[in-house]
């Protein structure tokens, strides 16, 4: 009963982003053409060219239309599902995107696993000894983590881990020189997903662990908390059976917000490690002006937003028998 | 035992030698070179390779008529000789007789014709700046094709050579006969006669190429893989190069603050050739169209008081050299910097210049204010321009430093003219027909990136444009180009601030890396791996 009930709420939430997802697209359109600059001179190049050679450039991808009938044909291509060509690749922007989305999933989802296990469980281990020792020295690093932009962490963890330790390869997805196959690949690939991926996590890492922290020691002073604890409940008990589920309703919030954010924000990442994924086609297309790819990305992004929000709700709905939708 | 000592320091050094000398007789085959980029290129091909990292994978996987030595003499590679009519209209090519595409099809003369006709001339961004010299280019046989010149052009064969600029890499015809040129899927995985082959394009990671077995130089090439790999990132790009897993960074993207290090590590070269086709320089563009700018005194005092010296020191970290000349001294048969008379700092003279200019200081010593503009991405730019400020303001310019990312800045500068000073490289080389003329013609006048933004207009200037490139004689031309500097640095409208370095750094371990003026993106064919 309640599984068909949420079934359907998605499919009505999804639906009512149908509308939502246009007016990104007509924003997003008009940002994307007011920010100075042409695509057609990265299409020439750093050598110079004759104005009919521009001229055809820009019919070729209908730059000469105005700007409004521009956008209709985008808005009636994407009604089709059909996200344009892009200018620089010359290729199909969903494929464009789609070879490209594998390597920052698998960069994103071990991240946000790991940073989301990783920082509850600080988080609880320090909620149950407030301003102790442990929790001052957690506390700390868990600041200086929040405080520390991702393109430095990075290239801080590039010099100790794979300059001066060798421990890790600097950047990539293979090794290119030697391919390997099988689980050799498989090795190689977890290998060169270590440093991205822990530079990632910092961020999320320690908001997860400040909210979980506050969230948890909010709780276990809670009368139920108390309560558990008369009834000669262990305290590992009232932290695991009875506080926990209570303070993660606004970490799983956090949590489904930050799959948006980490998508949108893996472009430093990408950049200092090289990793093939979305950030850096973003990256690419926005000093290439390749309006298509940007476009797409942007529509794309935000779909996955609003999928991650649908998400959210529901897991929300799982571990919350409070919360019912209708 | 001094003795001894020089015994085995001979020893060491025979056996240093021995190894080296067999070793360059016959280099072997195999090793995986990889190359570094600093973006993924648009494309494979040749025919739209616009740009720096497009051309690295294009110049591997396909073969030019000819290619240039660093003298600027013309070299076999798909034609193995040719002759020049006396009237130097005609140019005919004999072609290898057994090259062949990646697919087994013989190259032809007839592939030649189509490459000129039906891809370069109508899908080559540059063309319009010398396909209309060429009246005709027609295959006479299976391997002859001859090109006929509406008049004498003396730059025609350093065109043909220089396949970054004007495309003319030769595609198959069988391929693109029919198609689309600018669409046809053979772009992303190309079909070539060069030295390697295409493998697979890896988006957004890197490309590979591997040894052409059928490659119709005996012999050729050496190493079994190209990998391309692109590493958006500068620092992690140069870590990369550090520990070894990358073995080529090219000139344009070495921090030349780093180079020095290199130098000491016997691990890696600099090899400071091989850009001596690209011959680039540094300029300080100004626009002269109004304002303080537009009185030529004004520019004569700003080339006084700016200190290239010391440009070149604290920008380049000493890599580079002052930029003498509107051509860039790695064309040596017509570069003079004898031309700059603007050899030392002298503030007086600016200073006088400035006042006689009718721009007297106010009250706090202040004359007027100009803006720099400059793109980011290029860090010694931004140096430069502090020294600029502040050698500018010791003769009360005032001068404000505007950043902007390349596409803005390609639009503020190039398309709305709406600059006073602007930091731009140019290309001088490989002819200066080529890339020199169209800066500072004034039929360049134009709304379009890397042409006339100044607004310069010398009909003298004009008229030595137009005659030069049909006086065949080097000396002669090389005559008429000395006119042409002195008239630049007299009119100045630009400053030619440094001539870039070229340094390109390479494992240690690979030979034969750079051997044309292109080497920067020269095909590998004769590069080889030594352990």
């Amino acid at each position: 009963m309640t599984g068909t009930r949420l079934l359907l709420y998605a499919l009505r939430r999804l639906l009512q982003a149908v509308p939502m997802i246009v007016i990104i697209l007509i924003v997003n359109f008009f940002l994307i053409h007011s920010a100075p600059g042409d695509p057609v001179d990265v299409l020439t190049g750093s050598m110079e060219t004759s104005e009919e050679y521009i001229a055809e450039l820009r019919a070729e991808f209908g730059l000469d239309k105005p700007l409004v009938q521009q956008l209709g044909i985008y808005l009636w291509k994407a009604a089709h599902f059909d996200l344009g060509y892009s200018m620089r690749y010359r290729q199909d922007v969903t494929g464009l995107i789609l070879s490209r989305l594998p390597a920052t999933l698998l960069l994103m989802g071990t991240a946000l696993v790991f940073s989301s296990f990783l920082g509850i469980m600080l988080g609880v281990f320090a909620a149950r000894r407030p301003y102790s020792l442990s929790d001052n020295a957690v506390t700390f690093i868990a600041l200086a983590g929040y405080s520390m932009p991702v393109f430095w962490l990075g290239q801080i963890l590039l010099l100790i881990f794979a300059v001066q330790l060798q421990w890790f390869p600097v950047q990539g997805m293979f090794s290119l020189r030697v391919p390997s196959h099988g689980w050799a690949r498989f090795a190689d690939l977890m290998h060169h997903l270590a440093l991205p991926a822990i530079t990632y996590s910092v961020y999320h890492l320690t908001l997860i662990y400040r909210l979980t922290r506050v969230k948890m020691q909010e709780t276990l002073t809670l009368d139920f908390c108390t309560t558990a604890r008369a009834k000669g409940l262990s305290e590992a008990s009232v932290v695991r059976r009875h506080a926990l589920p209570n303070a993660m309703l606004p970490v799983v919030t956090v949590i489904g917000l930050n799959f948006g954010f980490m998508l949108a924000g893996s472009v430093l990442t990408e950049t200092v490690f090289a990793w093939p994924g979305t950030g850096r086609l973003l990256y690419e297309a926005i000093n290439a002006r390749d309006y298509p790819v940007l476009l797409g990305l942007f529509t794309f992004l935000s779909l996955m937003v609003i999928l991650a929000n649908v998400l959210t709700d529901i897991i929300y709905a799982l571990i919350d028998p409070r919360v019912t939708y209708s | 035992m001094l003795r001894l000592l020089s015994l085995i320091t001979a020893f060491a050094l025979t056996s240093v030698v021995v190894p080296g000398g067999t070793a360059s007789a016959a280099p072997s085959q195999g090793g995986t070179f990889i190359i570094g980029l600093e973006g993924e290129p648009a494309t494979a091909t040749g025919h739209l390779a616009t740009d720096t990292v497009a051309l690295m994978v294009a110049s591997n996987i396909f073969n030019g008529l000819v290619s240039l030595d660093f003298n600027f003499n013309p070299q076999p590679d798909l034609a193995t000789s040719w002759d020049i009519s006396d009237d130097g209209r005609t140019y005919t090519f004999h072609l290898a007789e057994d090259a062949k595409w990646h697919d087994g099809v013989p190259v032809t003369a007839e592939d030649i014709e189509y490459t000129f006709n039906d891809i370069i001339a109508v899908a080559h961004p540059r063309a319009g700046s010398w396909w209309p010299n060429v009246e005709s280019a027609v295959a006479t046989d299976k391997h002859t094709f001859v090109i006929t010149l509406k008049a004498a052009y003396a730059p025609f064969m350093t065109i043909i050579g220089n396949t970054l600029g004007s495309g003319t890499l030769m595609m198959p015809k069988h391929i693109y006969e029919g198609t689309d040129p600018k669409t046809n899927p053979a772009n992303f995985a190309p079909i070539g006669s060069g030295p390697f082959k295409f493998v697979a394009w890896n988006r957004g990671s890197h490309i590979e190429l591997e040894r052409n077995p059928d490659y119709f130089k005996e012999g050729l090439p050496y190493l079994d893989r190209i990998i391309l790999q692109f590493l958006p990132d500068a620092a992690s790009r140069l870590l990369a190069f550090e520990q070894g897993e990358v073995d080529f960074l090219h000139m344009y993207i070495v921090p030349f603050d780093q180079v020095a290090r290199f130098r000491k590590d016997d691990k890696f070269r600099v090899i400071e050739r091989g850009g001596e086709g690209a011959a680039t320089n540094e300029f300080l563009l100004m626009n002269m169209r109004s304002g303080p700018l537009a009185n030529k005194d004004v520019r004569h005092a700003l080339a006084w008081a700016i200190d290239r010296e010391q440009i070149v020191e604290k920008a380049v970290f000493g890599e580079g050299k002052v930029a003498h000349s509107f051509i860039n001294s790695g064309l040596s048969w017509v570069s003079d910097g004898s031309t700059d008379v603007y050899r030392s700092v002298d503030l007086d003279k600016a200073n006088e210049l400035l006042d006689n200019a009718g721009f007297p200081r106010d009250a706090d010593g202040k004359r007027f204010d100009l803006r720099i503009a400059l793109a980011s991405g290029r860090d010694y730019e931004g140096r430069a321009d502090e020294i600029i400020k502040d050698n500018l303001a010791q003769v009360g310019i005032g001068v404000t430093v505007e950043m902007s990312d390349r596409t803005s800045f390609i639009e503020k500068v190039m398309r709305q003219w709406d600059f006073d000073l602007a930091n731009q490289l140019f290309t001088t080389g490989p002819d200066p027909a080529i890339s020199v003329r169209p800066r500072y013609h004034s039929e360049q006048i134009k709304k379009i990136p890397f042409v006339n933004s100044m607004g310069y207009s010398n009909p003298e200037l004009d008229n030595i444009f137009d005659t030069e490139s049909g006086e065949i004689d080097r000396e002669k031309r090389a005559g008429m180009w000395r006119d042409a500097q002195t008239i630049l640095f007299e009119d100045m409208p630009a400053l030619p601030l440094f001539e870039i370095p070229v340094v390109n750094l390479v494992s240690d371990r690979f030979k034969d890396v750079i051997t044309t003026p292109f080497g920067y993106i020269q095909s590998r064919e004769g590069t080889y791996f030594e352990e």
